[in-house]
């Protein structure tokens, strides 16, 4: 019998965006257990709550959603969703509500430690999924819950009442939290924090319209691992370092006429909804072996937060993907469609995400209409395995590869 | 009138909210559509215009399915199945607030499938307890009364909303007495509870509170009927004739409810001191007791159990509508409540679609037996 060799990979370059981004996505979690340690206080944070808060009062959190990805990726999500089954959760639920809640109960996970929060902070501009979620902890783990409520905006931008609305809920967090914590808000360190996020923000969102070029300088799944650090750091400033290299090594790959995507890409599309964290490799070898390359998803830019005043932030975090209306929504997907001449729209039909996918048919046929290119949808999961069906998968891939062809030969 | 009459009454018109709407319509009225939950049906009163509820129907889903996946609650694709389906044309609004994900993603999908009915949207503040949101709620509901005002082609008048309110209010009173009363009388169905609520979503509220209280003195005036099962009822909707028939036939009698389209609507009246619209917003923000309101103190999960016993109840049934978030993110803390208080619970699962209950008769029956 052959003796496996196993091929080793070569060591990161310390330099590299690959390197500083993981280190700083790892850090996210390391800083909070360090601080839980020394006897800080510790939350849990919804991925859009605005991050300037807590980053200005020093206060370290970690995002429950991310870590749920990152424990449905190391292939624990069935495990944790059961968990949280046998409780009474109903298996239609989110799943990272569902594996966070089992988290909350057994705490602990091989895949994604965190440390247990002392509060959370809760935003539903994602979802109102968020609030009940939230609550929940809360009264399970008896600590405070503080809320920004952004509601849909049911207009085309938000509303000046809706700014302030949720301006003041800004302040009221930040009032509670001073209160409880003891730590106190420092106006120069808010700019700072400002600073950084949007730093960040505007180099990650030069980095994902790198994809404009033909054919794109990277690979769309590179856009899901890096994005974990615009959910968790965008308000640290080596996290703008980090991604204006990132940047740069795209740039770079444009004028070298390389790319992290291997092989020809011939075909370019747009994925639509919340990545299939439990067959992340199967979903993207399901459109490398096709030559298709996601080269955009509003998902990866939904953390980009460039603003230029306290009101443009407000009405940034009124904006998030989830936040706005079914016209708005279009628009901006159709924006993103022509602007990175994508030839395809692969929708993902999220069970975990009733909001993403409630009006997602109707918005994505106006999309295909407007960009006059063909919709193909698969049912999947955040991070539950049992609602995703490979075959399924692989049947509605290359049913849109084999339109796309046929659309280029015409064409 | 006796009470089956007056209950018979009810059945009729629950069961034929149509008709009631083509009588408004001759009659000259305009009808506003209600969607859940807590549309503010005093403003569509005070302008001249009958609120009718829409909760969708029993009914398999056809060209809703074009819009929503298969995995959002029946009763906002069937709201939008029978708009596409022209049921409610004649109709010169919906107005739908958006207290939960469903409702929201049913809003933008009522625009593009129903364009003949303008969607107004109604956003309420989950935040709704400091000044912040008092000022938020107001401005939407002035958004409303904009809208209503072009759908209506009437203007809005603050004085009229102070009548609205009082009649809402007495209306209010009045439910919540015959759900004193019923819990009184066992005779009373679980089928005749339900078309007294029901009945209330397609009829001014002067209307039906003067059925109500007419019903409430007849059922005083019968002697009590043969002790059944007493039981609390809480979810979003049980207006089901098939679970009504399997309540009745089980010997179930509902002493209570935490129901969204029955006892919910009615527990919180709006204060009549001060402006009108201000008293509207401030019967928003105290209302509460509901999965699909913020509640950080989970007080809804207590109030299950202390309501149950305040009734007497000897079980809970949580009827769970397939697909409800909040429902079903409450009801794992709501059973630890029941089994913390001593009080045994199951829950049973229905759909708007659903043809076959046996499932859930199945369930009621083993749990009948666990009561007795």
């Amino acid at each position: 019998m052959a003796e496996e060799v196993k091929k080793q990979r070569p060591p990161v370059d310390p330099n590299s965006a690959k390197y500083k981004l993981g280190k700083i996505a790892a850090d996210a979690y390391a800083l909070a257990t360090e601080a839980k340690a020394r006897g800080e206080m510790v939350g849990w944070c919804a991925s859009n709550f605005p991050v300037e808060i807590p980053e200005t009062l020093g206060l370290s959190v970690c995002y429950p959603e991310n870590q749920a990805a990152g424990i449905a990726a190391r292939g624990a999500g069935q495990t944790m969703c059961e968990i949280a089954e046998a409780d009474g959760y109903s298996n239609d639920l989110c799943a990272y509500a569902r594996v966070n809640l089992a988290f909350a109960k057994i705490r602990e996970s091989k895949e994604q430690p965190m440390p247990m929060p002392d509060f959370v902070l809760c935003c539903n501009n994602i979802c109102d999924c968020m609030f009940k979620w939230y609550e929940n902890l809360a009264r399970e783990l008896n600590i405070p819950i503080f809320i920004i409520d952004i509601p849909l905006s049911t207009t085309y931008e938000p509303t000046n009442e809706e700014i302030e609305y949720v301006s003041a809920q800004f302040w009221d967090v930040v009032h509670g939290l001073e209160k409880l914590t003891g730590k106190k808000w420092d106006d120069e360190k808010f700019k700072q924090v400002m600073e950084n996020s949007c730093r960040a923000s505007r180099a990650w969102l030069k980095a994902t319209s790198l994809a404009c070029h033909k054919p794109s300088p990277f690979n769309g799944f590179d856009l899901l691992n890096h994005m974990a650090v615009m959910v968790t750091a965008r308000g640290k400033a080596e996290a703008g370092e980090a991604m204006e290299t990132l940047c740069r090594e795209w740039e770079e790959n444009i004028k070298n006429g390389t790319s992290t995507y291997r092989g020809e890409e011939k075909h370019r599309i747009m994925f639509e909804g919340i990545a299939c964290w439990p067959y992340l490799r199967v979903t993207s070898s399901g459109l490398k072996n096709r030559g298709i390359n996601m080269v955009t998803t509003i998902y990866a830019d939904a953390f980009g937060f460039d603003y230029h005043s306290f009101d443009e932030m407000i009405k940034l975090y009124c904006m998030t993907p989830n936040a706005i209306n079914l016209e708005q929504s279009r628009d901006k997907r159709i924006r993103l469609c022509k602007d990175n001449h994508v030839e395809g729209l692969l929708v993902h039909t999220n069970r975990s995400c009733k909001m993403w996918s409630g009006f997602m048919p109707e918005m994505s046929r106006q999309i295909g209409e407007a960009c006059n290119i063909p919709v193909v949808a698969f049912d999947g999961d955040q991070a539950d395995p049992r609602n995703f069906s490979e075959a399924q998968y692989e049947t509605r891939v290359q049913g849109l590869a084999e339109i796309m062809e046929a659309n280029k030969e015409v064409r | 009138m006796t009470a089956n009459e007056l209950f018979a009454k009810c059945a009729e018109i629950a069961q034929n909210p149509r008709a009631q709407m083509d009588k408004y319509l001759a009659q000259g009225k305009k009808v506003v559509l209600t969607a859940p939950y807590y549309a503010p049906e005093e403003i569509v009163d005070s302008m001249g215009a009958v609120p009718m509820g829409v909760w969708g129907a029993d009914m398999e889903l056809n060209d809703s399915k074009k819009f929503f996946p298969t995995f959002i609650c029946s009763i906002v694709q069937g709201i939008v199945e029978l708009g596409i389906n022209h049921v409610y044309d004649g109709a010169s609004a919906i107005i739908m607030p958006m207290l939960c994900d469903s409702l929201k993603g049913a809003g933008q999908n009522f625009k593009a499938a129903v364009p003949s009915i303008p969607f107004i949207p109604m956003t309420y503040p989950q935040n709704r307890f400091a000044d912040f949101g008092a000022k938020y709620c107001k401005a939407n509901y002035l958004t409303v009364i904009s809208e209503l005002e072009k759908a209506l082609a009437t203007e809005f008048d603050e004085a009229k909303l102070a009548g609205s309110i009082k009649v809402f209010n007495d209306h209010n009173q009045a439910m919540r007495e015959f759900a004193e009363v019923a819990a009184m009388h066992p005779e009373v169905t679980a089928q005749q509870r339900s078309d007294v609520f029901k009945s209330a979503m397609f009829m001014t509220k002067a209307e039906h509170t003067a059925i109500v209280r007419q019903l409430i003195d007849a059922i005083k005036a019968q002697e009590p009927g043969k002790g059944r099962i007493p039981v609390y009822v809480s979810g979003i909707l049980t207006d089901s004739p098939e679970l009504n028939a399997i309540f009745d036939s089980c010997g179930l009698h509902i002493v209570m409810d935490d129901v969204a389209a029955q006892s919910r609507a009615y527990r919180t009246d709006a204060p009549v001191e001060g402006a009108p619209l201000d008293c509207l917003v401030k019967k928003f923000q105290n209302t509460g007791n509901d999965s699909v309101l913020y509640d950080p103190l989970k007080k809804h999960v207590d109030l299950v159990p202390d309501q149950a016993k305040q009734y007497g109840a000897k079980g809970v049934i949580f009827v769970l509508t397939k697909f409800c978030d909040p429902e079903e993110f409450d009801y794992p803390l709501i059973k630890k409540a029941c089994d913390a208080a001593g009080i045994p619970s199951v829950q049973i699962e229905i759909d708007r679609q659903m043809v076959r209950y046996e499932q859930a008769r199945t369930i009621l029956e083993a749990f009948i037996d666990v009561l007795s």
